[in-house]
């Protein structure tokens, strides 16, 4: 029981962490129409800027800073930095192929990857980094529920992933860019027809997920998983699934669907294997593709003729 | 031939076509008219299978079609041509037509890949019947023009293109989203004779979306008119023209009183 | 019948606008606008047999060892370009497993040839069995994103890419239910060495020599072939549905029988070429079969000209012997400078500005050179890095700095920052930014990049698939001229 109890709360920290990554590839889905294969490298380069915001602020031990303080600046900088980094991309790479065909952009958006994965190999180097998380929060402190401990890294990665999920759906509920948003997402002539500044939207789109993306870099340092230039891809890949299995587009649906993947792969890992654990984490996908090809959240495609 | 039965075509909350009745016979030319949006080109996309119907039903032949893939419905014959003209821009004129034969050919890419004789003949006789096809516009899509790219056709010869290409599907019925939009009076007398011809030389069943008046007028053995997806009138063209409802839809409630 | 002059048929379709658009188009598209002229002049019948002659020549005369084992890569890799333009040139899918399809045709071969299994199939049994295999996976692949095709199947593929290299390298223990031990079946991260040679009509390939002879009849076959489907039913078929999936399935064609066809024809060639590749190598390994592999064969279907098969060609020519040139510093610096001043020449448009512009550079690295030795700042000593003729020359000018992936990073960013605003520039702005972006070029090159050949190359590909979208999505040899939306 114990066991099982603490699968799933590995699960559903990791699952928060692909479901902000998810989260970016349906925001971008649902203005654009993309897939922004680039976004598992901007996540990696939110996790590289949360490292150097650490060593600045005196790294993992002498720290000026309290430490909550200190992890907070972490994800803010991170965050707004790779944001921006996020409206640069859209700005340059798929900006000016907003009018060609489809598959123009997703190869654009391969070249995006590729382009950061080894610009960030060139200035970075290909040693593997660590955020040290635990030489400042020190793994007992935490809390345990029966026999489920969980740890305050975790406790705080869960929370803020909650919380910044919970403030993207105010965002998107409540602002006028992110109703915007959702207009153009319906149906963009629409949109246009009625004065909506579509720049600006994809702007905050980009900005937006990148900085989702960002925060699930931080996380994903702090809970100790090494720091690298090709540690974008399998995050990067998840999260993608997680948006495919909950319907894409759909912004309940990138939520459901990371929290669910993150889930399913704990417990395959627990229960089953850790060698192949994509491999069931795949047949999920495949799964949920033959029986709702729409995914779990996703509304039917409309065709227009 | 061609039987609409009841049919309701819903997007969320707009109906855009609803409890609608059609009957086309036997090389007939039917005429559908009506104002932007009453749901003309929906009734198309339903009829060829891009959209399921909500309710209803349609039947080819005492058959029922709908709801089946656009590519089983093209098999079973009809064809169409689009309102937004789609051809396939970026290949050459003839091979817009040879593609669209496709269903009734049978090589497939071990002869084709190997060059075997079936192939080979069947490339000739493919390429004879689209060259024979386009040459139905008289001298517009012939010679030279078989090797240009659709896109650098004008706009009234891709209009006849398109028709062309759905023809070297089979059909026994046509579908015409308005054939003559864009042209000028002599194209719009001109493909209104190509639209009569191709009952007479084809043997096709034609229905037509269409604007002109003109054009419907010369081409219409019946007209129905169409307004917020409801049929408001059926007839002769001279009848269908000067019903009151019809003339309503068309310049706005109140004109009808006022003439 | 004369046609009547309205705005709609000014002109329009008539054969003096068709030829005034070809000459708009080399007009327009400058430099690029040579490789248009040339695509059209030469007869393609002229160009393969060029082709065949130099590559029969080739194999007749070289003896050297390196050369021909580039050669078969070469061959290997040209094959795969030609499989990915079935899949995403002719029926536009993005397939982003198709490494996977090589890599399972070379495991495949592996283990039916090799002491690991302890299976030794005859080649003219283990080759065709595996090519079906592969082409029987393609079609498993394709099924579950067969109504959504478009960007699930991107997911799915990439998806099916990362679990083949999961299974592959946690194969190497598996116990199986009912069994004590466990057992390894894919040699793990180790790979499979010591595989059997092909052994067709009685005769053992031994020597590169021999696989070069048999890919190129290969390479020819599939080159015939490839070519005349395109050319009848099935390739006009994958056309219409790239073009406009719609229109064509209201064309009475199955849309997603094609793309699954097109799916499946390409796995079934990526199984070929990785059943020749393992015996080549005579070994196989799974870190031969990752994303950069893909990201190559992307670039390479994508430069020559996607749907193109001589732009295939070109695109394999060109991305194969881009890594061999970036491996040795003299040559990349050669290619460099040729790549970078065509480039100036094509971007000044006018000889005097490109003298200009030339000059500004020059004076432009003086001025660096000099105020750096003022500041007296620290230098690599020239003796380490200027090694070949070029880097030689260019020790008179450049400064190279003591701290060289410091500055080079530096210089880097910058130079990425400057050239993205390069492209929204104005054209005033540009005139300025033109030759400080050469020079920074130049100083990024020889500080940082020339000694980190494997990043560069990655760096350059990724650069061009997003350039080249801009610029021109049809890359080189490609014919499409309207997107459709
Ligand atoms: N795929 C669709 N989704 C939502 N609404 C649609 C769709 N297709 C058509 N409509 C709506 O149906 C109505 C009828 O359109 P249409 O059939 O194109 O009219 P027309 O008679 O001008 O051809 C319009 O209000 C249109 O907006
Ligand atoms: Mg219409």
């Amino acid at each position: 029981m114990s066991y099982l109890g603490q699968q799933l709360v590995n699960g559903l920290t990791l699952g928060g962490v692909y479901a902000l990554i998810a989260l970016g590839y349906s925001l971008v889905y649902g203005v654009l129409q993309i897939l922004n294969f680039a976004h598992g490298d901007v996540y990696m380069v939110g996790a590289f800027l949360g490292y150097f915001v650490e060593l600045a602020l005196g790294g993992p031990t002498k720290s000026f800073l309290p430490v909550p303080l200190m992890i907070f600046i972490m994800f803010a900088v991170s965050m707004i930095g790779t944001g921006l980094l996020g409206i640069i991309i859209e700005r340059f790479a798929y900006r000016p192929l907003r009018k060609s065909s489809r598959i123009a952009p997703l190869i654009s958006a391969l070249g995006v990857s590729i382009l950061l994965q080894n610009a960030a190999q060139l200035l970075f180097s290909a040693n593997i980094r660590s955020y040290d998380t635990s030489s400042f929060i020190p793994s007992t402190l935490g809390f345990s529920i029966g026999d489920v401990t969980v740890d305050s890294v975790r406790l705080t990665v869960l929370i803020l992933a909650f919380v910044l999920m919970f403030a993207l759906s105010r965002w998107v509920n409540k602002t006028q860019v992110g109703r915007a948003m959702r207009a153009i997402a319906v149906d963009r002539d629409a949109a246009v027809m009625m004065g909506i500044d579509i720049d600006k939207v994809i702007r905050w789109t980009f900005f937006v997920s990148a900085a989702l993306a960002a925060a699930a870099g931080v996380m994903n340092g702090l809970l100790l998983r090494g720091v690298s230039s090709g540690m974008g891809f399998v995050p990067g890949l998840k999260g993608f699934t997680a948006a495919v299995i909950g319907g894409i587009g759909s912004i309940p649906g990138a939520m459901a669907g990371g929290l669910l993947l993150g889930v399913v792969e704990s417990l395959t890992q627990g229960y089953l294997s850790t060698n192949f654990s994509d491999f069931y984490t795949f047949l999920l996908l495949i799964a949920v593709m033959l029986l709702r090809p729409n995914g779990l959240f996703g509304k039917k495609a409309i065709v227009k003729a | 031939m061609l039987e609409i039965k009841k049919l309701t075509m819903q997007f969320g909350a707009l109906k855009s076509i609803s409890d609608l009745d059609i009957t086309v016979n036997k090389g007939e030319i039917v005429s559908v008219i009506g104002p932007n949006g009453a749901g003309k080109t929906t009734l198309f996309n339903v009829v060829t299978g891009i959209y399921k119907p909500t309710e209803g039903d349609v039947l080819l032949d005492g058959k029922s079609i709908a709801g089946k893939d656009p590519a089983v419905v093209n098999r079973l014959g009809i064809a169409r041509t689009f309102q937004n003209v789609r051809l396939f821009l970026n290949m050459s004129v003839i091979e817009n037509v040879m593609a669209a034969t496709y269903a009734q050919t049978k090589s497939n890419i071990f002869s084709s890949a190997l060059g075997l004789p079936a192939s080979r003949k069947e490339e000739k006789e493919v390429r004879a019947k689209a060259e024979e096809l386009l040459s139905f516009f008289g001298t517009r899509l012939t010679g030279y023009r078989w090797e240009q790219p659709a896109y650098s056709l004008s706009y009234a010869n891709r209009r006849r293109l398109e028709i062309a290409r759905a023809l070297a599907t089979n059909p026994k019925v046509l579908l015409l989203d308005e054939p003559a939009a864009g042209m000028n009076p002599k194209e719009t007398q001109e493909i209104t004779e190509v639209i009569g011809r191709l009952r007479s030389e084809k043997d096709l069943t034609i229905l037509v979306i269409e604007h002109d008046m003109h054009v419907v007028e010369g081409i219409s053995d019946r007209v129905i008119a169409l307004d917020h997806g409801v049929k408001i009138a059926e007839g002769s063209f001279d009848s269908v023209a000067t019903h009151p409802d019809v003339v309503e839809a068309y310049l706005g409630k109140g004109s009808a009183d006022r003439k | 019948m004369t046609e009547q002059t309205t705005p709609e048929n000014l002109g329009i379709g008539t054969d003096e606008w068709v030829a005034q658009h070809e000459k708009r188009l080399s007009r327009r598209a400058g430099l690029l606008g040579i490789v248009d002229f040339l695509n059209q002049k030469v007869s393609p019948l002229v160009r393969y047999l060029l082709l065949a002659i130099f590559a029969v020549g080739f194999g007749a005369l070289v003896h050297n060892l390196y050369l021909l084992r580039i050669a078969a890569n070469l061959a290997v890799f040209l094959a795969l370009t030609l499989g990915l333009n079935v899949v995403m040139g002719f029926a536009g899918l993005l397939d982003l497993g198709f490494v996977a399809f090589f890599g399972f045709g070379a495991y495949a071969y592996a283990l039916t040839s090799s002491a690991q299994l302890n299976q030794h199939w005859p080649t003219y049994l283990s080759v065709p069995a595996i090519v079906i295999t592969t082409a029987f996976l393609g079609y498993l692949v394709s099924l579950p994103s067969r109504r959504l095709f478009g960007d699930y199947l991107a997911i799915v593929t990439l998806f099916f890419g990362q679990v083949f290299i999961q299974l592959i390298i946690s194969s190497d223990s598996i116990t199986f239910p009912g069994h004590e031990d466990s057992v390894d079946i894919t040699g793990g991260s180790n790979g499979i060495p010591g595989l059997d040679q092909f052994k067709l009509f009685g005769y053992t390939f031994k020597t590169i020599t021999d696989y070069y002879w048999l890919l190129l009849v290969v390479v020819a076959l599939l080159l015939v072939a490839i070519t005349r489907v395109d050319r009848t039913r099935v390739g006009r078929a994958w056309r219409t549905v790239r073009e406009d999936p719609l229109a064509s399935q209201s064309m009475g064609i199955k849309v997603n029988n094609l793309k699954m066809l097109a799916f499946i024809v390409g796995a079934a060639i990526a199984g070929l070429c990785g059943t020749i590749y393992a015996a080549i190598q005579n070994a196989v390994f799974i870190n031969g079969f990752d994303m950069p592999l893909l990201t190559l064969i992307y670039a390479a279907v994508i430069l020559g000209g996607s749907g193109s098969i001589p732009g295939s060609i070109l695109g394999a020519f060109v991305m194969s012997v881009l890594p061999e040139i970036l491996r040795v510093q003299n040559y990349s610096e050669i290619l460099f400078l040729t790549v970078l001043i065509l480039a100036v020449a094509a971007l000044s448009k006018g000889w005097k500005r490109f003298g200009f512009n030339a000059s500004l550079v020059i004076l432009l690295g003086l001025l660096v050179k000099v105020i750096s030795s003022a500041l007296s700042l620290a230098t690599t000593p020239t003796s380490t890095w200027a090694v070949g003729p070029v880097s030689k020359a260019l020790k008179y000018w450049l400064l190279m700095p003591a701290n060289r992936i410091l500055w080079g990073n530096i210089a880097f960013v910058l130079l990425i920052a400057l050239i993205a605003n390069y492209s929204i520039a104005k054209e005033r702005v540009k005139f300025y930014l033109l030759p400080l972006i050469a020079f920074i070029a130049i100083f990024v090159w020889e500080v940082r990049l020339v000694i980190e050949p494997n990043t560069t190359r990655q760096l350059i590909i990724g650069m061009m698939l997003v350039v080249l979208m801009i610029v021109r999505p049809q890359g080189f040899l490609g014919k499409t001229r309207v997107e459709v939306l």
